[in-house]
């Protein structure tokens, strides 16, 4: 996709200037970019009228740096030689800080950020996401910066160094990895650079939205009442980090806003709920780290969004003394960020809304889709609200039927069965099994445990040889204590994955939106089995297959005749057979 | 081309005269304006290296320092005068005045052909011009840089022979050095890329998109080469460059359809920027006399050369398809051939703004040496890019309400800010 004729070309007016949705030269705007494109004037005409004043709905002011810029970034500064090697990420991206943009470019940035001082998201939009129907969530970096720096130069350079970054991301080891499971191939790939104003309010030292979100049109894992059509959302306080990478956040139906999720107790649900938030670090310059995608964020706590009044808006107290939640912060007590005034009150339509635009999109992609989106609420009155849409990306949903008995869920060549299997088709090709050793296993090594595997992925992904992958605790957290903190790229050669819950784990899964978008798009079958399910994972058969190689908390067995393993979607049941 | 009966001088206060009327200034302001404050004409003794010693004669001009230091190239050229230096430090004020640097116009330089000298040869040249000077240079009265047939290497002969004599670091007294030794990291692109950067603002305004865009370039030094290389870049195709023969004396234009390719062309081409004839023959291109490149059915004409090469005797051979003209050299139109020009609407970017990029960036330089803090080359060509593309705008601007041409207008604004300049110090 090329320039786009209704793309005006960035003038050096970023929020003065007539247009809001600008492109800086000739080439592609990206997969990301493209999304918003798609969807900017459609907003406007069929959405964004019917909420003011309630909800102003906007795209928020962006200029995309075409590929253009990229082919000439990697050619004049001969990157594509260090690109390809096998250096170290942190190498690598060291080569791309050292080198030049293009004489071309530079000038619309300095003029950009001499007129802007508030803080920038500088996003990747790539052309492999382009394709609209592959997964790519979270492959590249995206760098905030807080850009309120007194001096011009100063802004100029960090925002360079941003852009630099993100041209690097393309050649990690993830992404490399990631697209070589997409049988994609590197050289294709371009990439575009979103820089865009960051939807949010300055509190003290801290900049964020007051509620980010995920809004998905099908829901894999419905709960209680509802329909996987009946989508989901998922809101959290601050930055969307939170959701996409730490996999925090009130997730709820659209279909029934003023259900709380499915915990055992108030407790429980206290203690899964959000009790800290990323904001873009306003404060005193951290350590000096270009390579670093949070350089500029930090984490805060609820006491933080507390003194900055924000939490009347969006949260309620946990009683202990009867075990109740009350709603608002009107009593001393532990806060529960559920989104009560919002959700249950209608303090602004925002359910209604949201429903619609995932209709919108889903009219316009001709599929279902997944939405990123940030708020900004009235301080005094949480009313009217600013509504940043961010992202738009469809969703891989399969059609194929398959019908799975619950007597097929057991029997002798049973290897895993779950009722809770996400996904949804048969697969007969699969003999490679990855899994961690239960003898070893201990959630202290997990992050040793996330390397071992990164490393078996990479031969088993070279060597074209799909497989299945066997742990405990959540995969794609980014809390070593719940699981194997993996991102998709460290393991995005296995087809299936089951995921042992520990113990002391809830039954609710909760990986990042990004991880869990990943799996889904990929058509990666993913079982879940509980400690205190019917169903186990035979582990004396898996232990006496032939080793292939085995390192200090990892083993690689393969297997003679391939699995056969097959997952209905509608019942959420799935079984793997071995021979 | 009548060159025997040009003089450069005579042009640039001919467009000062015009410029003082538009502006209505006061006689002594006129008189301060119109011939530089101070000028320095000396011999330099040099034995070469057979043994014999000949004398060259050795110039700086200071045009007006009221804006801040005198700031200037030097060039080495047979043909060198003291009214064309008296016209390029005249220009050097108006340009920096125009890009609303804090430096005045200065320019100097050697009645010399470095062709027929030895490095050996020149250094000395270099060191001699420099003991000249010495006492009325420096970061703060006058900074020198390189210009016609001079280079880093030069700069920096220049630079040790004044830190010699001075017994201290003053890396800020001369710009265009090495970059590793005081220069500045884009200063080399800098003149090339600032004039695209105009350009690319002038097709703009005329409502042409740079991709498919035709130009014929004059002179294939560095100026030239790099605003060929950026103009392909911003999607527009050379089709013509002319330059220099030494050999045999004359210059000529080497053409190609489709399109010349730079860097098979820098490959075959000497350090003064004269291509080899024969092996451009080889590879394709059309020899045709150098007058040529003026003749060509292109969109865009670039002379980046040398002064006084567009006149009332060639201005008609320009095809009636070219629509703009960015003077990368300083002073290539004649006033008649301006005239001609503007007749026919074609959009002029003056050699004061187009080429201004190098003294720009020379002022980036000064600026790194004297705080001995160098910036990264992002940094360097987004200020540059900045600063043409505010300046352009201001001229078409200012020309567009005022109903004056680029050209007048770029001198109106600039000369206003001169003439204020010496108003506020109480001189005039």
């Amino acid at each position: 996709m090329h320039y786009q004729q209704s793309i005006s070309p960035f003038d050096r007016h970023f929020f003065t200037g007539k247009e809001k949705f600008t492109a800086i030269g000739r080439g592609s705007l990206g997969g990301k970019a493209h999304g918003l494109a798609l969807m900017k004037d459609i907003l406007e005409s069929r959405l964004a009228a019917s909420y003011r004043p309630d909800i102003d709905i906007t795209t928020p002011t962006l200029t995309v740096i075409t590929t253009e810029f990229f082919d000439l970034f990697m050619k004049q500064n001969n990157l594509y030689d260090v690109a390809f090697s096998g250096l170290r990420d942190d190498l690598i991206a060291t080569a791309f800080q050292k080198a030049e943009l293009p004489a071309q470019l530079v000038g619309d940035l300095r003029a950009l950020i001499a007129q802007v001082h508030t803080p920038l998201a500088i996003r990747s939009s790539s052309m492999l996401e382009d394709a609209m129907f592959e997964p790519f969530a979270s492959v590249y970096s995206t760098k905030m910066i807080p850009n309120n720096e007194l001096d011009t130069d100063s802004r100029f350079r960090k925002l360079v160094e941003a852009v630099k970054f993100v041209y690097a991301s393309t050649f990690l080891r993830d992404a490399k990895n990631y697209i070589q499971a997409t049988k994609h191939k590197m050289i294709d790939e371009k990439m575009a650079v979103i820089i865009q104003e960051i939807v949010g309010v300055r509190h003290g030292q801290r900049f964020y939205p007051h509620i980010s979100g995920v809004a998905r049109s099908y829901n894999f894992y419905p709960l209680g009442h509802t329909k996987p059509a009946d989508g989901v959302i998922d809101l959290a306080l601050g930055l969307g980090k939170m959701i996409v990478d730490d996999g925090v956040a009130w997730s709820y139906s659209p279909a029934y806003p003023q259900a709380n999720p499915p915990y055992n107790t108030l407790a429980e649900l206290l203690a899964q709920s959000q009790n800290e938030f990323w904001a873009v670090n306003m404060g005193p310059p951290p350590e000096f780290n270009p390579l670093k995608e949070t350089e500029y964020m930090a984490k805060f706590s609820l006491e933080d969004a507390e003194k900055d009044e924000i939490l009347r808006f969006i949260a309620s107290t946990y009683r202990a003394q009867d075990d109740k939640i009350v709603y608002g912060i009107s009593e001393k007590g532990p806060r529960i960020i559920d989104f009560a005034p919002i959700l249950k009150f209608d303090l602004i339509p925002l359910n209604k809304m949201l429903k619609e635009l995932l209709k919108i999109c889903e009219d316009t992609l001709e599929r279902m889709v997944e939405v990123e989106f940030a708020l900004t609420l009235d301080e005094h009155r949480g009313a009217p609200a600013r509504f940043g849409f961010l992202q738009v990306r469809p969703m891989v949903v399969s059609e194929t039927k398959v019908d799975l008995s619950l007597a097929e869920l057991s029997g002798e060549k049973v290897l895993v069965a779950s009722d809770s299997a996400l996904g949804n088709g048969v697969l007969e090709n699969i003999r490679d099994i990855v899994y961690a050793k239960p003898e070893k296993f201990s959630i202290h090594h997990s992050e040793a445990i996330a390397s071992e595997l990164e490393h078996l992925n990479c031969q088993l992904v070279a060597s074209s040889s799909p497989y299945l992958l066997v742990g405990f605790g959540r995969w794609g957290t980014s809390d070593p204590q719940a699981g194997i903190p993996v991102n998709f790229g460290q393991i995005c050669g296995a087809k299936v994955i089951v995921e042992s819950a520990l113990p002391e784990m809830s039954s609710m899964l909760s990986q990042g939106s990004h991880f869990f978008h990943n799996i889904t798009s990929f058509k990666v079958f993913y079982f879940s089995v509980s400690s205190w399910d019917k169903y186990k994972i035979d582990w004396d058969w898996l232990n006496k297959q032939e080793v292939v190689q085995e390192t200090e908390f990892v083993r690689h067995v393969r297997v003679l005749s391939p699995l056969k393993i097959k997952v209905d979607g509608r019942t959420s049941r799935g079984v793997i057979y071995h021979e | 081309m009548n060159k025997e009966s040009f003089n450069s001088f005579v042009l640039a206060q001919f467009q000062f005269d015009r410029t003082a009327d538009w502006l209505g200034l006061d006689l002594p302001t006129r008189e301060l304006l119109r011939v530089p404050m101070r000028e320095y004409q000396f011999l330099i003794p040099l034995r070469l290296d057979d043994g014999s010693v000949k004398i060259f004669r050795g110039f700086r001009v200071v045009h007006n320092d009221a804006r801040g230091a005198g700031k200037g190239g030097i060039r080495f050229h047979p043909h060198q005068t003291i009214d064309t230096i008296r016209a390029l430090a005249m220009w050097m004020t108006w340009k920096c005045a125009l890009m609303d640097l804090p430096l005045g116009g200065s320019s100097g330089g050697v009645a010399c052909d470095p062709h027929y000298l030895s490095l050996r040869e020149q250094e000395h040249l270099c060191r001699g011009w420099v003991r000249q000077l010495a006492r009325d240079l420096g970061p703060q009265v006058d900074v020198p840089a390189p210009e016609l047939m001079t280079s880093a290497q030069h700069m920096l002969w220049m630079l040790d022979e004044y830190e010699a004599l001075r017994g201290e670091k003053t890396p800020g007294f001369i710009t265009g050095k090495p970059v590793g030794m005081g220069g500045s990291l884009g200063r080399v692109e800098a003149a090339g890329f600032g004039l695209v950067f105009s350009l690319r603002e002038a097709l703009k305004e005329i409502k042409m998109k740079p991709d498919g865009t035709t130009a014929s370039v004059q002179g294939f030094g560095n100026v030239a080469q790099h605003a060929v290389r950026l103009f392909e870049q911003v999607g527009g195709k050379v089709t013509c460059v002319s330059c220099w023969d030494q050999k045999d004396a004359t210059p000529y234009a080497y053409k190609k359809e489709s399109g010349i390719e730079l860097e098979a062309l820098a490959g075959i081409t000497d350090r003064f920027g004269g291509i080899d004839k024969e092996s451009a023959r080889k590879m394709g291109y059309e020899v045709l006399p150098g007058e040529a490149w003026l003749a060509q059915d292109v969109d865009i004409l670039i002379p980046a050369a040398v002064e006084n090469q567009i006149t009332d005797k060639n201005v008609q051979t320009i095809r009636p398809r070219v629509r703009i003209i960015a003077e990368g050299a300083s002073g290539p139109t004649t006033f008649e051939a301006d005239r001609v020009i503007a007749e026919r609407g074609i959009l002029v970017i003056p050699d004061i703004l187009a080429n201004a990029g190098g003294v720009t960036c020379s002022y980036f330089e000064q600026v790194q040496s004297n705080m001995n803090y160098y910036w990264e080359k992002d940094e360097v060509l987004g200020k540059l890019d900045v600063k043409m593309t505010s300046a352009f705008n201001a001229v078409l601007e200012f020309a567009k309400k005022k109903k004056l041409s680029m050209r007048e207008a770029a001198f109106s604004i600039a000369v206003a800010r001169v003439a204020q300049a010496c108003k506020d110090r109480g001189w005039v």
